[in-house]
């Protein structure tokens, strides 16, 4: 049994990321990644969120009327994110402005509903618990490497705390400023899953239609000079 | 005509680089060295170069030769401002590893041939850092991919070069040059399936990530971001700047048309010349390589916003009463459209859809540099805009077409 | 049975209870702890501007009692304890700014920051020595920058003409170029700056570039952030309103004249 859990912890964490296989919750990948501190609390916030909703839609699971699913499941879920926004707003407040609208946004984040609708609907409220949290830790790491690379090179800082001396305050390092823009957490995603998808080739999706093949083996009769 | 050594010599060779040969894997590399040398009698069969049946190397030595005149010229500008300036400030040093070329010719008495030496001294390191740094990458993918190494790098290395201010650093231009390969081109399959132009993509990296070395007033002299010396009454804007700063007044209080149209003003290396550009453009549209619809339909797109502009008008920002001529010639406007705009791969394929490419680019290149206050040159994201457009429009071409067939069949 | 109408009502009613239940619970007993945590993060900006916070003390009300803030009435320049209907201490000029009644708008030709509306009573934190003498006086501004308003305070110091410090809590500008104004080198520029000149007309600006240190005016000018010219004029035209006639110069005379 421990085996199953352990399963199902871990796989949404690479095998079946919820980012980089299933392309869900890029938004707040996107507005969040700029600093680390900031990306650990919002993933902090994710997590528990997903788990606990997943948990106590398991729990009434039986009872709740297919007709009405989807809203019963959005407020359970609302709930959640509205105190998770309340608490960081009274214990880490310097955070919470930071992240401002983004807390809230965890409602309409796919993984969460996602994750009830394909999951919590079905099993039993340990699993569903454990399975929250493991797509909520695959949502982490995805969006703590996409931080460490945007903050350590677009502002030289990891938690705020300086690595890399720029050059705007003395140091040698030249800050890449595409770096703390969003759409850079764009191509860092995109390199990400080609990374993964190099090593995990099941990963891989059906081409939609083929592109034609470059020639390999050339015509090899001789050539003239190219004049 | 036959060279028998090097023949003889590169038909030896051959049996180790072909199929279970000891250095099969490094094929690409050897291709490329023969087909450098050689041309193949045999033309692509598969569509490689799927807009267009001309051969790709054809069209890429002539593009690559049609940007010679800018760049000599280009050459010779940034000596001509870089002297100027060290001259100005007193000094005969440019401070770096520049000088050790640049005393070889030396400062005094700038003929034009010092001019021209001084400013190759900045230019072309860059362009080999570009092209080296290139030529790796297309080397990676090429052994990895088991595809061909592509003329197409000599144009996107040159253009990539030209659109760079002279003083950039090298590991800047290695950063955005391998930006502009590997994201802009390679991971999307590679030569003629790159959905962006890749000099341009490399150098809106360049832009977004080190803004504050590759705009402003410092960056088009060489020399002036690295004396940080700023003479009064000195100043290093491009007639860009002052456009955005007071418009019509601004520009021809410090530049004339004919100033700015034959090239003697600060800017890229490749981009001040129009004439030149022009040049290179009968050249480029005789050959058949660059669409004359693109070029119009930009053109007419330009003209006709900023004559809306024009006469909209507007009290706070004096960019709105700058006439189109003078759009024309300052920033990279004529560069962006003869050697960007009408690249056959990330640019629309049909016909008409090419004057609605050239039309965007037009008016999104006015619109970015009047309305948007903090670019002031728009000709890049035009592009790059224009660019992602393409496939859309040719949609939407194509589908059209086929309905008014349809109903020509019905009727 | 799931999907009977009484079942139906009676989850969603249930869920709907205990979830308003749980919400209102975190709300109620979390909102004084909000409520001075964005008291508290506003003082902290003062006392930073001021340049006399002290991050290793934590308690934050204990460092902003030495600060009295008092009201400014715009209507005629001088400065009050007390106005009718207003709390001193939660009182928020920007909010205030956009509240009916309580703002005036600003002509067109006079509003070089684009603040729009000017809030008819101001708020001003004066730091007094043991004498009871004026020490340093904390002032809010706002002005457009490239993508939006900055927020921020500045600090000047008891001739009422040298700048103390400048903090922003808030702004929209690109992080790098305008975002700069957040840097603590820039900011400490600011220090020992003059905002008027001899003829008592505002001269602090930011120029475009570093400024030349034999430049005799060097007490007015700010480097230029490089690659943020609209930002840095922000800045400046943000100074040119808020320290001009329309803004905190008759207010800083009377002041100053007691």
């Amino acid at each position: 049994m421990a085996n199953k859990y352990k399963e199902i912890l871990i796989k949404p964490i690479i095998a079946e990321n919820p980012i980089t296989l299933q392309i869900l919750g890029i938004c707040s990948a996107l507005a969040v990644t700029s600093n680390l501190t900031v990306t650990l609390i919002m993933c902090v916030a994710l997590t528990s969120v997903v788990s606990l909703s997943n948990l106590f839609i398991s729990i009434i699971r039986n009872h709740i009327p297919s007709s009405v699913r989807i809203i019963v499941q959005m407020t359970i879920i609302a709930s959640l994110v509205i105190v998770v926004d309340e608490l960081l707003k009274a214990y880490d407040y310097e955070t919470s402005k930071k992240l401002s609208v983004f807390v809230g946004l965890i409602i309409t984040n796919c993984i969460v509903m996602g994750r009830a609708e394909a999951f919590a609907m079905k099993e039993k409220p340990f699993p569903s618990f454990i399975d929250g949290l493991g797509n909520g830790l695959g949502y982490s790491f995805i969006l703590i490497v996409v931080a460490v690379i945007r903050e350590l090179f677009g502002a030289g800082t990891l938690m705020g705390v300086e690595i890399f001396p720029l050059v705007s305050n003395g140091g040698w390092y030249p800050a890449n400023n595409l770096l703390l823009l969003p759409p850079s957490s764009f191509i860092i995603i995109g390199l990400l899953i080609w990374v993964i998808r190099v090593f995990n080739k099941e990963q891989v999706e059906e081409k939609d239609f083929s592109l034609s093949k470059h020639d390999v083996s050339p015509n090899y009769e001789k050539r003239e000079i190219n004049v | 005509m036959k060279l028998p050594i090097l023949r003889n010599f590169i038909d030896n060779q051959k049996p180790l680089f072909v199929g279970q040969g000891k250095y099969s894997k490094w094929f690409p590399i050897f291709d490329a060295i023969e087909n450098f040398i050689f041309s193949s009698k045999s033309k692509t069969a598969n569509p490689i170069h799927v807009r267009d049946s001309i051969d790709i190397q054809r069209v890429m030595v002539i593009v690559w030769l049609s940007t010679f005149p800018v760049m000599f010229f280009g050459m010779y500008n940034i000596g001509d401002y870089g002297l100027n300036y060290l001259n100005t400030i007193g000094a005969s040093n440019t401070g770096d590893w520049h000088h050790l070329l640049i005393s070889i010719v030396g400062y005094e008495n700038p003929t034009v041939f010092s001019k021209f030496w001084f400013g190759a001294v900045y230019f072309v390191p860059i362009y080999f850092v570009a092209f080296t740094v290139g030529i790796f990458w297309e080397i990676v993918f090429a052994v990895i991919r088991k595809h061909e190494i592509n003329e197409g790098l000599f144009v996107s290395s040159v253009l990539f070069a030209l659109t760079c201010p002279p003083d950039l650093p090298l590991w800047q231009a290695a950063l955005g040059m391998t930006f502009g390969i590997v994201i802009g081109k390679e991971i999307f399959g590679g030569t003629g399936k790159n959905f962006l132009n890749p000099a341009l993509t490399g150098r809106a990296f360049l832009y977004f990530a080190y803004p504050s070395q590759i705009s402003g007033d410092r960056v088009w002299i060489a020399g002036l971001s690295d004396q940080n010396i700023v003479p009064e009454g000195y100043s290093g804007a491009t007639p860009l700047a002052y456009a955005a700063e007071s418009g019509t007044n601004g520009l021809e209080a410090n530049f004339s048309w004919s100033d700015a149209f034959f090239g003697f003003i600060p800017g890229s290396v490749g981009e001040t010349s129009v004439l030149l550009i022009a040049v290179s453009a009968i050249i480029l549209l005789m050959t058949r390589v660059a669409s004359y619809r693109i070029i119009l339909g930009t053109l007419i797109g330009m003209i006709l916003m900023t004559s809306i502009l024009n006469i909209v008008g507007s009290d706070t920002n004096p960019m709105f009463n700058v006439p189109w001529y003078w759009h024309l010639v300052i920033g990279s406007f004529a560069f962006g459209l003869v050697f960007m705009a009408t690249e056959p791969v990330s640019g629309s394929g049909t016909n008409a859809g090419r004057w609605i490419y050239g039309g965007v680019i037009g008016v999104t290149v006015i619109l970015i540099r009047v309305i948007n206050p903090a670019f002031p040159e728009g000709m890049m994201l035009a592009i790059l805009f224009a660019n992602l457009l393409a496939p859309v429009i040719d949609h939407l071409v194509v589908n059209s077409n086929i309905k008014k067939r349809e109903r020509a069949l019905a009727s | 049975m799931n999907d009977s109408i009484i079942k139906t009502l009676s989850v969603a009613f249930a869920v709907c209870l205990v979830c308003s239940l749980f919400v209102s619970f975190a709300a109620v007993n979390l909102r004084d702890t909000q409520n001075l945590n964005k008291i508290n993060d506003q003082r902290v900006k003062v006392l930073q501007a001021a340049g006399i916070y002290d991050e290793a003390n934590t308690n934050i009300e204990e460092q902003f009692s030495v600060l009295e803030a008092m009201f400014i009435d715009f209507s005629n320049n001088q400065i009050v304890s007390a106005i009718e209907g207003l709390d001193l201490d939660s009182y928020d000029p920007v909010e205030y700014s956009r509240k009916d009644g309580f703002f005036t708008a600003i002509p067109n030709d006079e509003d070089i920051a684009i603040v729009k509306n000017k809030e008819n009573y101001g708020k001003i934190f004066i730091l007094r020595d043991e004498n009871n003498l004026i020490n340093k006086v904390v002032l809010p501004i706002r002005g457009y920058g490239l993508w939006g308003t900055l927020f921020g305070y500045i600090s000047l110091a008891a001739d009422l003409n040298t700048v103390e410090g400048l903090e922003f809590y808030s702004h929209k500008e690109t992080p790098g170029l305008g975002g700069e104004v957040d840097n603590p080198r820039w900011k400490k520029i600011w220090i020992g700056k003059k905002v008027y000149n001899n003829n008592k007309n505002v001269s602090l600006e930011v120029i475009k570039g570093a400024v030349n240190p034999q430049d005799q005016n060097i007490d007015y000018k700010v480097d230029g952030l490089s690659g943020a010219t609209l930002t840095s004029r922000g800045v400046t035209n943000m100074l040119a309103y808020w320290f001009g006639e329309s803004g905190y110069k008759q207010v800083l005379e009377n002041l100053k004249n007691g």
